[in-house]
């Protein structure tokens, strides 16, 4: 089960938003509106595609000016759980542009870090505010759904390159 | 902000870490303090090139460095690096950091609109 509490493998952020919740849930799941705040300070949010179904893909490509240059990284996942306009969850893991996973030590993370994550958002209507709980948890190696996760990838890879002439 | 201080912060630390040299010297450094000589032994560099290495790591602060003059022994600076310890923490700032952004977006699109026509 991934509801475990090992703090060390999850973040759990509680915030109020002073808005309904029918447009808190457009900020996660319309592209336009997930653009306008996803990025962190400094970078911007150039792609976002979702498929809002279960099952279905996200992309989304950040771009970020470093005194190094230009900076672009991809992040691919699946959403698990749509519940409109309550719950959200996906699953995140770095990738190339293309949509392949990468592993997080060879995109320069330090170690440690899980190829897959998972976001869970919940959210509540209280009068005029919504309350968010978010979680992001990492998915342990080896687990069943890091173990899918990877399969669904492989046969991408291979989708891909047999597209290639 | 800071949050935006702490994302800087965040970044120089990473920086300083994606490098297995360095999460080596780091490794080295949290079983006691050492130093340049001793941290370059078990690497085929020129000291010159294990320097660097250990300036990055300083200026990171996830390090820092003795004042007797001819040794200068390095120690690893616990507080720097617990804070990036775990990705979870490490994704901490960066939700915290978006989560503002939203807010203002927030505000801006739910502002009532037509300005132009002041009362």
């Amino acid at each position: 089960m991934t509801d475990d509490t090992d703090s060390s493998n999850s973040v759990v952020i509680e915030r109020s938003f002073d808005a309904p919740i029918g447009l808190i849930w457009k900020m996660w799941t319309d592209p336009e509106h997930f653009k306008a705040w996803y990025g962190p300070e400094g970078a911007a949010i150039p792609v976002a595609d979702f498929d809002m179904r279960v099952g279905g893909r996200r992309f989304v490509g950040m771009e970020m000016t470093t005194p190094n240059g230009l900076m672009r990284m991809w992040f691919t996942g699946e959403h698990l759980v749509i519940t409109e306009p309550e719950r959200l969850v996906y699953t995140e893991s770095l990738s190339d542009e293309n949509g392949n996973v990468q592993s997080p030590s060879s995109m320069g993370m330090p170690e440690g870090h899980p190829t897959t994550t998972e976001v869970r958002v919940a959210l509540e209507q209280t009068n005029a505010h919504t309350r968010m709980v978010l979680r992001h948890a990492g998915i342990p190696a080896g687990s069943p759904g890091e173990m899918g996760w990877n399969m669904a990838f492989d046969k991408l890879a291979t989708y891909v390159k047999s597209q290639q002439p | 902000m800071t949050v935006a201080i702490d994302d800087e912060r965040l970044s120089a630390t990473f920086a300083a870490l994606a490098s297995s040299t360095r999460r080596a010297i780091l490794a080295r450094l949290a079983e006691g303090a050492a130093t340049v000589n001793e941290l370059a032994e078990p690497f085929d560099m020129t000291l010159p090139a294990i320097s660097k290495h250990i300036k990055v790591l300083e200026r990171a602060g996830l390090i820092r460095r003795g004042h007797r003059a001819q040794f200068r022994p390095c120690a690893i600076e616990a507080s720097r690096l617990r804070e990036v310890s775990t990705w979870a923490e490490q994704y901490r700032s960066i939700w915290e950091s978006r989560f503002d952004q939203m807010d203002s977006y927030l505000a801006q699109i739910q502002a009532p609109a037509g300005r132009e026509g002041k009362p």
